[in-house]
């Protein structure tokens, strides 16, 4: 189980908070101090900035708060959908302005995903596993980012791109092969 | 090829900092302006200052067009003063 993943009591305590913020908009302070933090996070690493992040950060509240009556449980936490809110807003920001897009990893991620392509787990094999990375568009590299820099469930995924679980996999397998045949040809 | 910049092993912000960015008065505060009703919105609290513009218009023409119906109407009331004829 990773950090994304909740026990039922867990995910029933937080659907009795999420239908509190559903009668009173005043009750959502508890679902904001929970996932502030994580939302902010989300955003800054694919954003690189604080003010802007906190911008972000407050418009996807703001939505989540208006648009809460129309959340239902369907089997993945409450904060899948808030995140779901959180690609959304970014992904606006990013078409609207035009601006750079950031990839925050750790170097213990490449690693991961140099040996999920079989690859040898060696500097060499790093490196080229970063320029194969940076040969990725866009959508590819959020995939890559949701599920082995952030270690995602599939459920997860699916729910935060609006694509069904099994579509998120298959997605992803699909990325993974593109990154073999870029690591097979010269750089 | 896509423009991304990479950022290997940049440490999060600290708790701290993202804190100071948290107000959640602040987002009541957003959420009740932006549920309320439009009637209910004082005009000069209108974020847009176009749209309290083209508000202010409209009253203007239809202020307007009201008073205008209305001289038309008691002009069409009035009877006409019947001519007097003095008799010597």
């Amino acid at each position: 189980m990773n950090i994304h993943h909740k026990n039922d009591t867990d995910l029933d305590l937080e659907m009795q908070q999420v239908e509190a913020a559903k009668l009173n908009s005043a009750q959502f302070d508890v679902l904001y101090e929970k996932y502030y933090r994580s939302i902010f996070v989300f955003i800054y690493r694919r954003t690189g900035n604080e003010d802007l992040s906190a911008d972000i950060t407050s418009q996807v509240f703001l939505k989540a708060l208006l648009n809460i009556k129309k959340y239902e449980f369907k089997g993945v936490p409450f904060s899948a959908w808030l995140f779901r809110v959180a690609f959304n807003e970014i992904n606006m920001y990013f078409r609207k302005n035009n601006a750079h897009r950031v990839v925050s990893l750790e170097q213990k991620n490449i690693s991961q995903i140099v040996m999920e392509v079989q690859e040898e787990d060696n500097t060499l094999g790093q490196q080229r596993m970063m320029t194969a990375l940076k040969k990725l568009d866009g959508d590819d590299i959020q995939l890559i980012e949701l599920r082995f820099f952030e270690k995602r469930s599939f459920a997860e995924i699916g729910v935060i791109i609006g694509i069904t679980e099994n579509n998120a996999k298959v997605k992803v397998y699909r990325i993974l092969d593109k990154l073999k045949k870029v690591l097979k040809t010269k750089f | 090829m896509t423009d991304l910049n990479f950022n290997i092993d940049k440490p999060d912000l600290p708790d701290d900092q993202i804190n100071k960015h948290k107000d959640f008065k602040k987002l009541i505060y957003k959420y009740q302006l932006a549920t309320k009703p439009l009637y209910k919105t004082p005009l000069h609290k209108f974020k847009h200052i176009r749209v309290f513009l083209i508000i202010l218009l409209a009253l203007l023409v239809m202020f307007i067009i009201i008073e205008v119906m209305e001289k038309e109407e008691e002009g069409a009331v009035k009877p006409a003063v019947p001519e007097q004829t003095i008799k010597e």
